[in-house]
């Protein structure tokens, strides 16, 4: 484990937030800004679904935990990628609970020096309980 | 219902038929805004030359954003089931880029595919990489 930290924070929730309700011209919005023109993503209506990319907007209330916070300036930190899993679509009318987890903190040595990468894992469910998506989102501190 | 493809007619190293477009700095502003992500780097030359970039970037997420829509072109609305990218470069906004993709794997069980996907620049370099997971009919 790099920076001394504490393997505990491994996998602990530190933070809950709940966002929303998702409209439909956000999510229509979304979706033509990615060129997107099929009617399932850009015509409002009972079919409008979310483009299965908008669950990435999602980052809670808390970017890191106060522990990690001690240790890295976020503001060094570059997004590195990201894993999206999804689930049920987001639909007009969802409010969506986001679940922060620590997923793994690691440190690379490359060319330019060492570096930390930070995964953040939100798990991301609606009203009715569903999972919409688990992202992974990965950040790299030099 | 909107057509998705065939689990069947997908073989093993077919590639997908690239796609290459222009990225204006309107439409990645527009997705800036649309994205919750409305910042100098992703706005503005000036202000992104201050945070030490060349110019104003598109956010790693349209990159993701752009792929996924890519690979439902081919496969259909709704069958992405799991998309992973690296960014491994910065997309630097009104130039064109190219989205690439091919099958690596089929599962029968699941009748879905596994692909490798990619993102590149004017110099053919691969600023995006990653893989995704696509369910078939």
């Amino acid at each position: 484990m790099p920076l001394a930290l504490d393997p505990a924070i491994i996998g602990r929730e530190f933070d809950r937030t709940v966002e929303g309700p998702v409209t439909a011209d956000e999510l229509v919005a979304f979706a033509r800004a990615l060129g997107e023109t099929r009617p399932e993503y850009t015509e409002a209506g009972p079919a409008l679904v979310a483009h299965p990319t908008y669950c990435v907007r999602f980052r809670g209330g808390r970017f890191y935990p106060e522990e990690l916070l001690k240790l890295i300036d976020v503001r060094s930190g570059f997004d590195a990628g990201k894993d999206i899993q999804l689930g049920a679509p987001v639909r007009p009318g969802d409010t969506i609970e986001v679940r922060s987890t620590v997923h793994e903190v690691y440190e690379k040595t490359g060319r330019t020096g060492s570096m930390v990468f930070v995964v953040i894992r939100y798990t991301l469910s609606n009203q009715r309980g569903e999972m919409l998506a688990i992202v992974d989102n990965r950040f790299m501190h030099r | 219902m909107p057509e998705r493809l065939r689990f069947d007619d997908v073989e093993e190293g077919d590639e997908l038929s690239a796609r290459s477009f222009f990225l204006s700095k309107d439409q990645v502003r527009a997705y800036a805004r649309a994205g919750g992500q409305w910042s100098p780097r992703f706005t503005d030359d000036e202000g992104a030359r201050r945070e030490g970039l060349p110019g104003m970037i598109t956010p790693g997420n349209m990159s993701m954003g752009i792929l996924a829509s890519f690979l439902e072109a081919w496969a259909g609305p709704g069958t992405l089931r799991r998309l992973g990218t690296t960014f491994r470069g910065l997309v630097l906004p009104d130039r064109t880029i190219r989205l690439c993709a091919a099958v690596t794997q089929k599962d029968d069980a699941s009748r879905s595919v596994e692909l490798d996907v990619w993102l590149e620049g004017e110099e053919a370099e691969r600023l995006v990489i990653g893989t995704a997971t696509v369910a078939l009919a």
